[in-house]
């Protein structure tokens, strides 16, 4: 049974169908196997509905509308410049700033795509002039901007702990660890290239220069001081955060900058509703899903079948882990949190794993599968934003992924890789 | 036949080990399946009595505050200090209320329910970062309560600042200090490990969390008598194995905390500690009956009846 | 942005008075979206403000979200139908020549447009079990069935919108997206998630 429903929905997606249709197809089958009949499709949708209810989720809208507010003014090109006026004259100044630039607008932004555009926008005409092959550049800012799914905020961390019942707060400070390791690493492999090609660096900043960057940066620097601070001091949930976020978006581009007007807000909110409700319907979708499939007890029968049980806590974050990357490797992120996470949830728990770390290291995964070959959706949104061919965004993408990997392998020995920010934080 | 019984909490918790011991009698004694599902298998609390509406479930077990949206009457389980203290009477009241045993059942019939029995699950605790002994304490306290109506109106009437949480974020919100405070029954105290985060347990004694195992009534009604028998023995059964399991149980789970914790400080308020507590929940009563008119009003007055009948 | 005005210089082509029709709806759904969006952060932004300031919560905080969310979804997914907004994994679909490429859509089209008027009907009828029900929503005290509208109305029009794609494919030499939007336009902020 477990077998039939997956390779419908498989099928349907490679095909090409809107995602919610691959779901909803593979919950109503399901049904239909259980049921003998489509007469419990009532239930069906109540669970669809039952999925978009959690208080947490709010904190998805509001952290687009935020994000979204700054972007449209000028907090993203503010950031850069602190960045460039303090790295660019280095060896590899230019691609470490890109690297640098991607993990602080991660720091404001949800998404992988919205951080390709932000940065990725800006700082590629001005590697390829100074001398970076593009096929370099396009792997560099595909890659990079994964680094914005593992700092806090994080849409795939708040997706994870809906569907898991995990803390947001713990997940939100888990990521910061990796994503500021993964940093590190891109940061040196910059480098490397750089010394090798022999591209070379900028003129130094003057010292005026970085002060005036610094204190144009200050106001975009508040969002993170309002997330990490505000969770990590114990004044707001995530939630909260979010909301604040929008409010201090607000103040700052509407009347600090005078960047964003009354229809500019409009506008905002409009395309921030369209965002939220393609995701939403994916949630719902996933919620009906995982409803029938829990129903019919397809996690233990999948999962008894390659004998999870006999793994042990790495056999099992091994498979976690496989499980996540193909998965990007070919749907939308959010998708495959949705469909996997109920599924692994039970062998999650009755291994004794954290479900802080396991959250930490699916993140991830599902970074790295996203911007892997051959349709990780990263790629098409560089295809999209940089309209390159297809072949020349790909091309340079191996070692990110090699450092991604181990990463993504040193996580899973070295838990506190994620955690020792999170028990520090919370006084464990 | 497979019937399907969702509950609230986990397997090891008290509706947990009341289902079990339910499915148990039932598959010794038919050739009929139970399957269980624990909180969180098939959606929240809601879901599983929807799904038990339309018939997918056979059984939930749902404590009846939770059943308010649906049977306003329900939530009067959440107007404090009206039921009494675990012990004797308590149980007496559980198996000889009229209100319990008659009225109810009415009342969850309009909605398709077949109510087999209430249930209590252990004096509801409030774990605090300061010590409590009078409505004073908790002033300015943010404390963390199930997005009920009548609950948060109890908490706003002792003085705090009820905040609505999801479950997820309470531990990590009182570690960070963001709350000060939650409430729930003992054994969950210690089963969720609230006391590690919290450092002191207060037996104000205003409310025992209530719950409700109910069938579907449709499929009740189509059992044969045998069958329909057989499920009341086994709610027989449980109910009895609970009250007994339950004897103790708070002071079991208390014995676990002091041993994990023992820097921890349990109280038990005296009657005059009670008493300003007491006089705050008034208002909480008038709420209850503006929210549910002449009928809430016919099942308080049963449940004081009911109480003071069992008391004696 | 180019984004706002393709979303806002939007206009049905469907003939006549059914195309006034259709971009009313469309412009009614857009300002539901914005108007859903801009009352939550103002809901969830009050309720920080009133614990932090007053020392209170709101109690129907939640519900009033709860409610937000439902008509941000549905209103929306219409209006992602609409724009061709709704994620897709196209990567196989993009490779195959243009009048497979054609019949695909048209297959893809019609088959999601029956998926939504399935569904519509469904929540139709969940929405009048919900009714007969009698839930509430217990802080605000408001039938919870008035939270659904939205839902079997959100599925028919993105069925209808679907429908008109597959027609729109049909009757056109080009390969459309959504009616308004064609396949290989696009846009920068595409897909953003
Ligand atoms: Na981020
Ligand atoms: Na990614």
């Amino acid at each position: 049974m477990a077998l039939t429903i997956f390779a419908v929905m498989v099928v349907l997606l490679l095909l090409g169908f809107p995602m919610m249709i691959p779901l909803i197809a593979a919950a109503g089958l399901g049904m239909f196997m259980v049921f003998g009949s489509f007469g419990q499709t009532e239930t069906l949708v109540a669970q669809m509905l039952a999925g978009i209810r959690p208080a947490s989720l709010i904190a998805v809208p509001m952290f687009i509308f935020a994000a979204d507010i700054m972007t449209r003014g000028q907090s993203a090109g503010r950031l850069i410049d602190l960045v460039m006026a303090f790295i660019r004259h280095k060896k590899g100044g230019l691609a470490i700033s890109t690297v640098t630039a991607c993990t602080m607008f991660g720091a404001v932004s949800g998404s992988t795509q919205a951080t390709v555009v932000a940065v990725g926008t800006p700082l590629r005409p001005r590697m390829l002039k100074a001398g970076y092959k593009d096929s370099f550049t396009l792997a560099l800012i595909v890659n990079s901007s994964d680094i914005a799914f593992l700092i806090p905020p994080s849409i795939g961390m708040i997706i994870y702990g809906v569907v898991s019942n995990t803390s947001i707060a713990e997940l939100f400070i888990a990521g910061i660890g990796p994503g500021l390791l993964i940093m590190v690493m891109f940061s040196i492999y910059c480098w490397i290239y750089a010394v090798r090609n022999n591209v070379p660096a900028e003129e130094p900043a003057t010292w005026g220069e970085r002060v005036t960057s610094f204190q144009k940066a200050l106001w975009p620097l508040g969002f993170p001081a309002i997330i990490i601070g505000g969770i990590y001091g114990g004044i707001f949930s995530p939630t909260e955060a979010a909301a604040v976020c929008v409010l201090y978006a607000l103040i700052l581009e509407m009347v600090v900058f005078r960047t964003v007007n009354l229809r500019g807000l409009i506008a905002t909110a409009r395309s921030t509703g369209l965002i939220t409700a393609v995701v939403f319907i994916l949630v719902a979708a996933g919620a009906g899903f995982s409803w029938i499939i829990s129903f019919a007890q397809v996690p233990q029968a999948v999962l008894g079948s390659i004998g999870i049980d006999q793994m042990g806590p790495y056999g099992v974050l091994a498979v976690i882990s496989i499980a996540f990357f193909v998965g990007c490797m070919f749907v939308d992120p959010i998708v495959v949190i949705l469909v996997l996470v109920p599924i692994f949830a039970p062998v999650v728990q009755s291994v004794g794993l954290d479900p802080v770390h396991v959250g930490a290291i699916i993140v991830l995964q599902v970074a790295i599968g996203s911007a892997t070959p051959p349709f990780g959706c990263d790629i098409f949104t560089a295809i999209a934003v940089f309209k390159r061919p297809y072949i020349e965004v790909i091309r340079g993408t191996p070692p990110f992924v090699i450092m991604l990997l181990s990463v993504a392998v040193l996580l899973i020995f070295f838990p506190q890789i994620a955690l020792f920010l999170r028990d520090l934080a919370f006084a464990k | 036949e497979t019937w399907r019984y969702a509950f609230e909490e986990a397997l090891d918790e008290v509706q947990g080990v009341f289902a079990q011991q339910f499915k148990e009698h039932v598959e010794a004694n038919t050739d009929h399946e139970v399957q269980l599902f624990p909180f969180g298998t098939l959606g929240e609390s809601d879901d599983i009595m929807e799904q038990t509406q339309s018939g997918i479930l056979q059984f939930v077990n749902q404590s009846p505050g939770f059943t308010g949206a649906l049977i306003p009457e329900a939530q009067v389980f959440f107007v404090p200090y009206l039921l009494p203290q675990e012990g004797e009477a308590l149980n007496k009241f559980f198996r000889e209320s009229v209100a319990i045993n008659e009225m109810f059942p009415e009342l969850y019939a309009q909605h398709g329910l077949e109510l087999l029995t209430m249930y209590p699950e252990g004096e509801v605790v409030m774990t605090t970062k300061n010590p409590v002994t009078s409505p004073a304490d908790l002033n300015e306290q943010n404390i963390r309560v199930m997005t009920n109506p009548l609950l948060v109106e109890s908490y706003r009437a002792f003085g705090a600042v009820p905040t609505p949480l999801p479950w997820g974020e309470v531990y990590g919100g009182l570690q960070t200090n963001m709350i000060q405070g939650q409430e729930n029954p003992m054994f969950f105290v210690e089963s969720t490990k609230m006391y590690e985060v919290t450092d002191h347990i207060t037996f104000t004694g205003h409310n025992n969390f209530t719950t409700a195992l109910m069938a579907n009534a449709d499929f009740f009604a189509g059992l044969s008598e045998e069958d329909q028998q057989v499920v009341r023995d086994a709610v027989d059964v449980a109910f009895d194995y609970i009250l007994e399991y339950q004897n103790g149980l708070t002071e079991r789970a208390l014995e676990t905390i002091k041993e994990a914790k023992p820097s921890i400080t349990v109280t038990v308020l005296t009657e005059e500690q009670r008493a300003p507590f007491m006089a705050a929940s008034a208002d909480v009563e008038a709420e209850f009956l503006r929210m549910t008119g002449d009928s809430g009003q016919r099942i308080l007055d049963q449940m004081k009846a009911d109480l003071a009948a069992a008391s004696e | 942005m180019d984004d706002d005005t393709a979303l806002a210089s939007y206009r049905s082509d469907l003939p006549g008075p059914l195309g006034w029709i259709d971009t009313g709806i469309a412009r009614l759904e857009a300002f539901l979206l914005a108007a859903g969006v801009l009352l939550m952060a103002a809901n969830t932004i009050a309720n920080v403000v009133g614990r932090y300031g007053f020392g209170m919560s709101i109690q129907s905080t939640e519900e009033v979200n709860r409610i937000l969310i439902i008509l941000i979804t549905f209103a929306g997914i219409s209006y992602a139908a609409r724009h061709g907004r709704h994620i897709r994994m196209s990567a196989i679909f993009d490779m195959l020549p243009g009048p497979g490429r054609k019949a695909l859509m048209i297959t893809i089209a019609l088959v999601t447009a029956g998926f939504m008027f399935v569904l519509a009907w469904y929540s139709w009828g969940y929405l009048a079990t919900t009714f007969s029900r009698g839930r509430i929503l217990p802080s605000l005290q408001i039938p919870l069935w008035w939270t659904l509208v939205w839902v079997p109305a959100g599925f028919f029009m993105t069925g209808l919108q679907y429908t008109l794609t597959a027609i729109k494919n049909l009757l056109e030499k080009d390969i459309y997206l959504s009616t308004n939007v064609l396949e290989g336009y696009s846009d920068d902020s595409d897909q953003e998630v």
